[in-house]
């Protein structure tokens, strides 16, 4: 049977983040998961003006019954999607699905995660009591954490292509630009030019303008990744509000149009990734493009989850923005900066702005930023409009390499 | 010893309930000839646990000569020296005791 075409049958109508994003605990305030949800949740309730009481469904990893009878909402959709990073492209994906059916007509998508504040603590979405045995069969072997598991990625990508350590490097030293301009980034401030005042947030050690020798000179993690190609770990929390188009056109805030959303899966552990140079984001994005009638050749700038400078390249050539093999070639040759062809990951990314574990609502509230035209007004405590796009591709991804979601965004008119 | 599917014939690695290939339920484990060629591989400088003592040290996946791939840290190559660990290369399973139950195979590089 033929599906519907969902395209354009929901708008994202507005998105914050929560009051404290980043170390919040530095300064003596400890905040939890369920606060920066709540935070997040209110934020953009009081920007878009949408009464918390018209919420119809709720999207969030695992947490939607909490949040629902924290907020004294009854929705009649729910869901609990907790597939990693990418989970919040996939909540939009099933959001506009909700929507559009008509089912309901307002849904808010939710993150919060207090990543830094609470590391070590266990993840947010799992859960399951027993090893899997697949994991069981990698564990075993002295991985620890998505960087053990993603250099070997990197390493099978320069065996095939030839690129080098070198080339992904350029990624964050790019990403590191754009946070530059970003005053919220975890690594927006350079620390030898910083006067640091009472009471104000210490700069990170780390902060400021990189090059690539910086990073190929960092400390290694897992060989050959080094600190500056590993993603930050902080608190985040953040909200996106998805509207029926009849509401989107008559709220205050301009809607942010779905075009296309997809989303898709190659496995659960590293072991069963056939190929180390390919995600399943070509097939999500492939759905996203289709549904969009729109291709890569008319993304005006790209939202992509950089948990590793391999990640960000990878992503890239599935979602048919570079050839395979080229990825990097985007941030080398400064495609992806500032001012570039096709800018990319425009908050400063998950390396350079913010990733609290999952980076997945990051990407839809910078993408927001950027195609409501609403990016000047300082949406989020971020001044500055930094480009002009019309269209974006936000692509998530979630485990280790293993699930992704996309969605074609764009302007309204 | 590999799983392998009595109806498609084909080995898979990790142990399933259900034939990823055929879902068949009618498996069977059989003697591998304990070769392979590697696949990828990363070095780990950051462990936790008994693995910290013993950092850096080579982790892959290898090819196995039946079919799929299997993950274990590779010995018989130098971990300060990743330029020199060349993909494809032939590598031979040898297993070390855990306990009077388990034994965990281990992936050494060899010669051709």
């Amino acid at each position: 049977m033929a599906a519907t075409n969902l395209s354009m049958g929901a708008a994202i109508v507005g998105a914050a983040e929560s009051n404290e994003i980043g170390y919040p605990e530095e300064r003596g305030e400890k905040v939890t998961s369920l606060q920066h949800h709540i935070q997040a949740i209110k934020n953009v309730s009081d920007y878009t003006g949408i009464p918390i009481s018209d919420i119809e469904g709720v999207f969030s990893t695992g947490w939607s019954v909490e949040l629902a009878e924290h907020l004294g909402i009854r929705p009649h959709y729910i869901d609990t999607t907790s597939v990693g990073g990418c989970s919040f492209e996939i909540h939009v994906h099933h959001a506009l699905a909700a929507i559009a059916s008509g089912i309901i007509d307002i849904a808010v998508v939710s993150h919060g995660e207090a990543g830094w504040s609470y590391r070590g603590a266990g993840g947010g979405g799992g859960g399951r009591g027993e090893m899997s045995p697949g994991a069981e069969m990698t564990m075993a072997y002295g991985t620890f954490g998505a960087p053990s598991q993603y250099a070997h990625a990197m390493v099978r990508h320069m065996h095939q292509y030839g690129s080098t350590v070198e080339d992904f490097a350029h990624i964050s030293v790019v990403t590191r630009e754009w946070a530059q301009k970003n005053p919220r980034a975890l690594m927006f401030t350079d620390p030898s030019q910083a006067e640091v005042k009472l009471g104000e947030r210490t700069p990170n050690p780390f902060g400021g303008p990189i090059t690539v020798q910086d990073v190929l000179d960092a400390r290694l993690i897992a060989w050959p990744l080094t600190l500056f190609h590993c993603c930050l770990v902080t608190d985040h929390g953040g909200a996106v509000i998805v509207a029926r188009p009849e509401i989107a056109r008559s709220l205050r805030t301009n809607p942010v149009w779905i075009a296309g959303a997809g989303e898709s899966m190659a496995h659960q552990n590293m072991l069963e990734m056939d190929d180390f140079t390919a995600t399943s984001a070509a097939r999500s994005s492939a759905i996203a493009y289709e549904m969009a009638g729109l291709g890569p050749q008319d993304m005006d700038m790209a939202m992509i989850y950089d948990s590793f400078t391999v990640t960000a390249a990878i992503t890239a050539e599935m979602l048919g923005l570079a050839p395979r093999g080229q990825g990097y070639r985007l941030w080398k040759d400064g495609d992806a900066a500032p001012g570039g062809r096709l800018p990319i990951n425009t908050n400063g990314g998950g390396l350079s702005f913010n990733h609290s574990g999952m980076y997945g609502m990051q990407l839809l509230v910078e993408a927001y930023r950027q195609l409501s035209g609403t990016a000047e007004d300082g949406v989020n405590g971020i001044e500055g409009k930094q480009t002009d796009s019309q269209t974006c591709v936000v692509n998530g991804t979630g485990g280790t390499l293993s699930t992704t979601g996309t969605l074609v965004l764009v302007s309204d008119d | 010893m590999l799983p392998r599917c009595t109806l498609c014939g084909k080995v898979h690695w990790y142990p399933r309930l259900i034939c990823p290939s055929c879902h068949s339920t009618d498996l069977e484990w059989i003697e591998g000839s304990g070769e392979g060629r590697l696949h990828t591989f990363a070095v780990q400088h950051r462990a936790f646990g008994g693995w910290a003592e013993e950092v850096p040290y080579v982790t892959a996946f290898i090819d196995l000569n039946e079919g799929d791939r299997m993950m274990t840290v590779l010995r018989g190559v130098d971990p300060n020296k990743p330029e020199d660990i060349k993909i494809g290369t032939k590598v031979k399973v040898e297993f070390e005791k855990a306990d009077d139950d388990t034994h965990i195979p281990f992936w050494r590089v060899v010669e051709e």
